[in-house]
């Protein structure tokens, strides 16, 4: 018995705010544990390609004339601290466990592909490439590299590394069967024509830019990878030669990873690359709680901090002596983006999900209006439906979402056959209850999801809460073995329907049709849709398989939050316009890595942190971007 | 008929006589009483309707529609606003003169149960105590009332605590008493086994089931006991091999007595003192070892009421401070009536009548 006594004091202390920053301090210091090989040359001889003749008189494209947005005020320097709430399960950036979780786009944005979107004006810019060229074939674009781009190790980029991106993700050996089919079905060849031009072929072809940003590949470091059986394996831990700005050069298993930044990188003098990715260190601490991550915040032991979700945070915690001091800010900075997919899905393989009058049930047992204007504050939107907000007129404007209605989702149940009730409320159907499980990957959903539990109570329906580690989450998202699951997709400029609905990827693992909708009608559309290069057919498809899918009720709408919200220290500074349209978070060191840190004025407020000397509060609400 | 021996009655006393554990261990038991008909103190059913003439007793058994009592849904009656209701139609009855339609309700005591969430119109929550709302300590960030969370979740720690310790306490005594009456081969076995498993870091591999499984009770219950048995097997294994060689003990083989004889006859009832001193900080150990784990996040679901959980809300929200202060006193106080408890059948139990524990 002495065990259980002994036991508590341990586990108080193992989680208590103070523990963690300061054992990682020391043992980065100390040089402990640190495991990132230098090698990356793995491949004795890596392959080569033959160049194929190019066509002539291509008509080659190129942007100089938007507006740069970073600011020539920035400079360069210090550490930027920022966290994560769960150690990555791998750093590769493909196959298994690579594609779940916050470090993903943090590994990918130092991926840099052969073009880019401007952020405020969404016209195509250079990137790895200077020029681009379309054929007349409406599917083959032609790109012309930057001959400066070089590997995080120093080694050219050239056009071999683009066409051993097709063959290296069209392995069996990567376990990826979305890039599998990307680099299949959605780019048919990639071609090089000399050793800094390329050509990359669509299968079916799209209008302009669509098909230039589905083009615009990545390529991958043949020097690096040596494909195998065991390439799973043998990649998790190991750090791939990148083209970012930032290389990660420190990791503690479970406790930081740290990036630095290329002292020479080929971007620095680039007319759109210029002045950004600023601090020459970025330190990601793994903290498992949010609110002991804002604690660390406080402290000025994180530069910034995201107010993701929980508007209550925001109102009551995002105050006090550092706020009123000057010492840190908020920002509220509106962008206009196409929403996050954030949503309840519903599997349809489920044997009680798969009865379509049980989802509309639910659909219309979910309390959300009394979510958004309780727990929420009223601060967020109501999704009206999936598509909210893309580009040139892919979001059908007419859908809407279904309202609670009790008696509704009571006739849907009754029409399904759930009509008795259990002793405590519940809906039984030859002696099963109508219990639906909800899984979840963070404790901050728990409130809502607690009121939605009671409300739909009342249609008969129990929700059975499983909140799972997000890491258990990740992984049982990727099985499909959840009945719902709350989740939000990150989305692009326009719709992709078939990774989410074509039946291509439904009642198999690791693919993004988590619905598992398998419907011959929506499969035809999707293939229409996908094959489509005129925009205004696709934009007729697209409306249609809105309408389609909504129709499923595989899908609960939650709400759109269309700004970012964040505090930071005082030290951090921003460009004259802050943010671009397009902004991810204010203070991202790798997505547009506007911000740099000033360190006079980092000294400065901590010697008048120290002295008690106070600043004007930074209170920043900007509107520029936000949409009507 | 039971006949309590002539010791059992002097420790009896002497616990009476510790006035502090004595008092502490009627307050517990009142208090377990209170957890164990938690329906009746609170709850959001009521305890008697009387609705045109008949009486429903909805407190216990199946849930009672709304239409039940003439209201528009099939869903279980809200009867707190069924009282005003009823209220609304005495008025209405009252102004035109007619009779009284005679119908009424009595809530509990604190008319909430511990998972509805009661939103107010002009505010957000969590909501501070307040007399006129019913919430007596506040409600939660999600509008849940404390008071009752507070009480179902302690009648789930105890609950949870209580079984541990008879689970733990049965394969503890049965093992630790084998290992020291059978000595030789079979006690080395398991001193090793004990050691080795003593090291298996418990903590880890909550964490691996939680975050494999969603822990049900009894599933939380399991882990803990496998990890959890080992405590008790130490001391059994010591008594029993001192009673062992007493000897009433060689007397009874002497009169042929079976080795079960002996070891339920003869040796386990001159052990029970020291089971007993263990119980009360055993129930301690596991009413916070729930708390923690659900603290941490790896003990029971949400929304099950549990201490731990408002715990870390608590102190996740340290500006509705009246949150984390009704759990910590809570806490406090049930945890010092148990080491009160603990501490005078110590002292009940100790041979040494003039020693003083202070």
């Amino acid at each position: 018995m002495k065990r259980l006594i002994f036991l508590v004091p341990v586990l108080l202390v193992a989680c208590g705010p103070s523990s963690g920053a300061d054992d990682t301090a020391e043992n980065g210091a100390a040089g402990e544990e640190i495991l990132v090989q230098a090698e990356t040359r793995l491949v004795a001889n890596p392959p080569t390609y033959e160049s194929v003749p190019l066509p002539e008189d291509l008509e080659w494209i190129t942007n100089d004339e938007d507006p740069v947005f970073a600011s020539p005020d920035a400079k360069r320097g210090g550490t930027f601290t920022t966290y994560l709430t769960s150690f990555p399960l791998t750093l590769r950036m493909h196959g298994p466990d690579s594609s779940s979780g916050a470090f993903v786009s943090m590994k990918r944005a130092n991926y840099l592909s052969l073009i880019d979107i401007h952020p405020n004006t969404l016209n195509i810019i250079p990137s790895l490439a200077t020029h681009w060229a379309f054929d007349d074939d409406k599917k083959t674009v032609y790109y012309r590299l930057d001959s400066r781009v070089r590997w995080s190790d120093g080694e050219p980029v050239t056009a071999d590394d683009y066409v051993f991106q097709r063959d290296f993700r069209r392995s069996d050996f990567v376990l990826d069967p979305f890039g599998q089919n990307y680099y299949t079905n959605i780019i048919a060849d990639v071609r090089k024509h000399d050793d800094y031009t390329i050509s990359v072929v669509h299968a079916a072809g799209k209008p302009g830019n669509e098909l230039l940003l589905e083009t615009a590949i990545s390529p991958s470091p043949r020097h690096f990878h040596k494909l195998d059986e065991n390439w799973v394996q043998d990649y998790s831990w190991r750090v791939e030669p990148n083209t970012g700005a930032y290389q990660i050069s420190a990791i503690e298993q479970g406790r930081y990873i740290e990036f630095s930044r290329q002292q020479d990188w080929w971007g620095d003098d680039l007319m759109y690359y210029r002045n950004r990715f600023n601090p020459d260190t970025v330190r990601i601490d793994i903290i498992r709680d949010e609110n002991v991550a804002f604690e660390y915040f406080l402290r000025g032991e994180l530069d910034s901090y995201v107010f993701g979700s929980m508007p209550a945070r925001w109102y009551e915690k995002a105050q006090g002596p550092i706020f009123d001091a000057g010492y840190a800010g908020k920002i509220q900075y509106y962008t206009d983006v196409p929403q996050s997919q954030r949503g309840l899905w519903l599997n349809m393989d489920d044997p009680i999900l798969s009865d379509r009058n049980v989802r509309l049930a639910f659909s219309h047992a979910m309390n959300i209006d009394r979510v958004l204007t309780t727990i929420f504050r009223g601060d967020y939107e109501r999704m009206p439906q999936q598509y909210v907000g893309y580009y040139w007129g892919y979001t059908n404007p007419d859908l809407h979402y279904r309202e609670f209605d009790i008696g509704m989702a009571d006739r849907y149940l009754d029409q399904a056959g759930w009509v008795q009730r259990g002793p405590d409320g519940i809906r039984t159907k030859n002696g099963q209850r109508l219990s639906l499980r909800v899984t979840y990957g963070t404790d901050e959903h728990s409130p809502w999801l607690v009121v939605l539990r009671e409300e739909a109570k009342k249609a008969g329906i129990e929700l059975t809460l499983q909140l799972l580690d997000p890491s258990a989450w990740g992984t049982q998202v990727g099985e499909k073995k959840y009945q719902i699951v709350m989740l939000t997709f990150g989305v692009n400029l326009t719709p992709s329907f078939w990774q989410g609905y074509h039946s291509d990827n439904a009642h198999k693992p690791q693919t993004n049709n988590i619905t598992n909708t398998d419907d011959p009608e929506i499969d035809a559309l999707i293939d229409q849709y996908e094959a489509a290069t005129d925009l205004d057919e696709r934009i007729r498809l697209s409306h249609r398989l809105q309408v389609l899918i909504r129709d499923t009720a595989s899908y609960v709408p939650l709400w759109k939050v269309p700004y970012i919200r964040e505090t930071f220290w005082r030290w951090l500074q921003l460009p004259d316009h802050l943010a671009t349209r397009t902004s991810g978070e204010v203070f991202d060191p790798f997505g547009s890595g506007l911000f740099w840190i000033d360190a006079d004025i980092e000294a400065d407020t901590l010697a008048a942190k120290e002295e008690g000397r106070t600043f004007k509060p930074i209170s920043i609400v900007d509107t520029t971007w936000q949409v009507e | 008929m039971i006949r309590l021996s002539p010791q059992t009655v002097r420790q009896w006393q002497r616990f009476r006589s510790i006035r502090r554990g004595y008092y502490s261990l009627v307050a517990l038991i009142g208090l377990l009483i209170i957890a164990g008909v938690a329906e009746i103190v609170v709850n959001s059913r009521a305890l008697i309707v009387r609705y045109e003439g008949t009486y429903f007793f909805p407190t216990y058994g199946a849930y009672l529609p709304g239409r039940t009592f003439g209201l528009d849904y099939s869903y279980e009656t809200n009867y707190r606003e069924l009282k005003a209701v009823f209220e609304a139609q005495r008025e209405e009855a009252a102004s035109r003169g007619g009779p009284d339609p005679g119908n009424w309700l009595l809530m509990p005591l604190i008319p909430f149960n511990p998972y509805e969430t009661d939103f107010r119109e002009d505010a957000f929550p969590p909501y501070a105590p307040d007399i006129r709302s019913g919430h007596y300590l506040g409600t939660d960030i999600t509008g849940r009332d404390i008071f009752a969370r507070l009480v179902y979740g302690f009648r789930l720690a105890i609950a949870f605590a209580i079984i541990l310790l008879a689970c733990n306490y049965i394969i503890g005594i049965a093992i630790g008493c084998a290992m020291g009456f059978l000595g030789g081969a079979f006690d080395l076995f398991f001193q090793r086994l004990i050691e080795i498993w003593s090291n298996v870091p418990f903590l880890y591999v909550i964490m691996i089931v939680a975050s494999v499984i969603v822990p049900s009770f009894w599933a939380l219950v399991a882990v803990m006991v496998i990890f959890g048995w080992m405590g008790m097997t130490w001391y059994m294994r010591t008594s029993t091999y001192k009673e062992k060689a007493r000897e009433y003990v060689t007397a009874a083989r002497a009169l042929g007595g079976s080795n079960l004889r002996i070891v339920f006859r003869h040796i386990l009832p001159n052990t029970v003192s020291i089971i007993v001193t263990f119980i009360p900080f055993s129930v301690a150990a596991g009413v916070t070892a729930l708390t923690a784990l659900d603290y941490l996040g790896f003990g029971l679901p949400p929304p099950t009421p549990s201490w731990g959980e408002l715990l870390a809300q608590g102190t996740a929200n340290l500006q509705s401070p009246w949150i984390v202060t009704s759990v910590v006193t809570a806490m406090t106080i049930v945890l010092l009536m148990v080491a009160y408890i603990g501490e005078a059948i110590r002292e009940a139990f100790d041979p040494k009548k003039f020693a003083y524990y202070e």
